[in-house]
């Protein structure tokens, strides 16, 4: 199911579209960190990056606005889909429209 | 006051047939909601006061019905924590909590409720008239105005409010409103507008998810109309800055903070719909309204009256509740019409000069590229004390917004420090608790 990587960041293993989706995550929620450092498989929420609701909402919009992808609150799917950077990049590719 | 008789209330004041909830695939009568009350009524521990943890306003409306049938009382917190739980057990004797998400842990005698339909067989269908002043729920507030106390309610006074608000909104029979709220059924808004209004007015109410724009888009596209999106100003500008397009919309509620009428005025012009707002508070639920765009002061419900109270205080005083005092600075215009000044604790005095903390955020807010923010009182009481200001706006700079705020307000109340933020520490329905604010405060000087 995972795709394996291409080009893994030396440091961190960050996929290239990973990075991508970090460098949006830190501009977008104004993180007191760079994208490189955010690893692919730390939980986003919570006890991760400490993210919250809001953040999501702020997430949502911004996904929506640069790849087409709109999240909904499908019940089994959005806890995996929100669990790492990793996960929420794969969804994106997945779904994305542009 | 003389005690007034009052006649009993319906449970649930609406005809068999009538759909109150509805989510994907499922739609809940009025008949059957009795019918599972009844039957969770007998599954319920026997307790005096029930913790009502339930996420699914259907399922939240079912214990309420349930408890009330065995003459318990609902607590509603939006605080499920184990240290709330136990201080719930310190002060109410028998106690037990119910949820419908199995990943909530309750340190109490507790009930998880599932999703499965009740047995085909249909139980006693029974729909008691409850005295007006029996205690329905103890609404516990959200932490915003200090620390949290319960809010009694009967179901005289619910009733009550559930039929001004039916007014107010023109909830008609025969055209039932298909309601999409996106406050937790346990705050009093929320609680009002998305639990109650289904039971005693012409409404239904989505129980589907409605938290990312898309979810309220689906909700919308799946109740009927007239549809009605109850919502908060947090929300609002989320839905207008993701710029989609929704189902005809006969109308936009908002509550929780006060809205800037150029949202409101966005927001009818994106749907081309209306926006009104409720005032309101825990301690007294839902008492004006106001159409944002046009109107600057609030009007009263149906039956309900303000007075001016000792000092700048207000009183409310509304059919079956005790009079209130309004812990909110008004002026009072007329016994059904106010105007407000700010939330109390709320109201700032620098160089003698007053304004409101909630009128400054929603000058602030309102500036182009500021998508959040809000002004910090000084914690000491010096009168050079200064504000702060917090914002997240990541495309403008700090100075930015400071010259913005200058070209706009009194400069007593220029803060001394425009800080940039990721976010602001909001609770679920978008509220700033003290203790997340005074969290944020940096230790000593800033930018701006």
């Amino acid at each position: 199911m995972a795709t394996q990587p291409h080009y893994p960041d030396p440091l961190i293993g960050q996929l290239p579209f990973e990075r991508e989706v970090a460098t949006l995550l830190v501009e977008v929620l104004q993180l007191d960190l760079t994208a490189d450092t955010i690893a692919p498989d730390d939980p986003l929420f919570n006890e991760g990056l400490g993210l919250d609701s809001i953040d999501a909402l702020e997430l949502a919009l911004a996904i929506s606005q640069n790849y087409g992808v709109e999240l909904r609150s499908d019940d089994e799917r959005n806890g995996k889909i929100f669990a790492s950077l990793r996960s929420l990049a794969q969804h994106i590719e997945t779904c994305r429209k542009r | 006051m003389t005690a007034v008789w009052a006649a009993p209330v319906p449970l649930v004041g609406r005809a068999a047939t009538d759909v109150l909830f509805s989510a994907t695939g499922r739609h809940v009568t009025a008949a059957d909601l009795l019918d599972r009350a009844h039957q969770l009524a007998e599954a319920l521990p026997d307790a005096a006061h029930v913790v009502n943890l339930c996420r699914d306003r259907c399922r939240f409306a079912i214990v309420l019905a349930a408890a009330s049938l065995r003459g318990q009382v609902c607590l509603l917190t939006s605080d499920a924590s184990r240290d709330r739980l136990c201080g719930f057990a310190d002060r109410f004797d028998r106690i037990c909590s119910v949820a419908d998400d199995p990943a909530i842990r309750s340190p109490l005698h507790h009930l998880c409720v599932g999703l499965e339909p009740p047995d085909p067989a249909p139980v006693a269908r029974t729909n008691p008239e409850l005295p007006a002043d029996r205690l329905a729920a103890v609404v516990f507030t959200s932490g915003s105005t200090g620390e949290p106390v319960g809010s009694p309610k009967t179901w005289g006074e619910l009733a009550a409010r559930s039929n001004a608000a039916a007014v107010r909104f023109v909830l008609a029979p025969g055209f039932p409103a298909g309601i999409v709220g996106t406050i937790p059924p346990w705050h009093m808004y929320g609680f009002e507008t998305t639990v109650l209004l289904p039971l005693h007015a012409s409404a239904s109410s989505w129980c589907g998810p409605s938290f990312y724009p898309s979810d309220i888009r689906a909700g919308l596209a799946a109740v009927a109309p007239p549809r009605m999106l109850v919502t908060t100003p947090l929300q609002l500008r989320a839905l207008l800055r993701a710029g989609i397009d929704l189902p005809p919309l006969a109308r936009i509620i908002s509550a929780t903070a006060p809205l800037d009428a150029a949202t409101a005025l966005a927001a009818e012009r994106r749907w081309a719909t209306q926006v009104w707002e409720i005032f309101g508070a825990t301690e007294l639920g839902s008492i004006a309204s106001r159409h944002t765009a046009t109107d600057a002061g609030w009007t009263t419900y149906d039956g309900v009256r303000i007075a001016r109270g000792e000092g700048s205080g207000a009183v409310v005083t509304a059919p079956l509740a005790q009079p209130g005092p309004l812990n909110d600075e008004v002026e009072v215009l007329a016994p059904t019409r106010f105007r407000l000044i700010g939330r109390s604790g709320d109201v700032v005095k620098v160089g003698g000069r007053r304004a409101s903390l909630a009128g400054l955020n929603r000058i602030l807010t309102g500036i182009p590229g500021v998508i959040d923010g809000v002004f910090v009182k000084p914690e000491d009481d010096r009168p050079t004390a200064r504000m702060r200001a917090f914002v997240v706006a990541p495309e403008r700079s700090a100075e930015e917004v400071l010259a913005e705020l200058r070209a706009r307000i009194d400069s007593a109340f220029l803060p001394r420090g425009v800080v940039r933020v990721a976010a602001l520490p909001r609770n679920e329905v978008g509220k700033l608790p003290r203790d997340a604010l005074r969290a944020m405060q940096p230790s000593d000087g800033d930018d701006g």
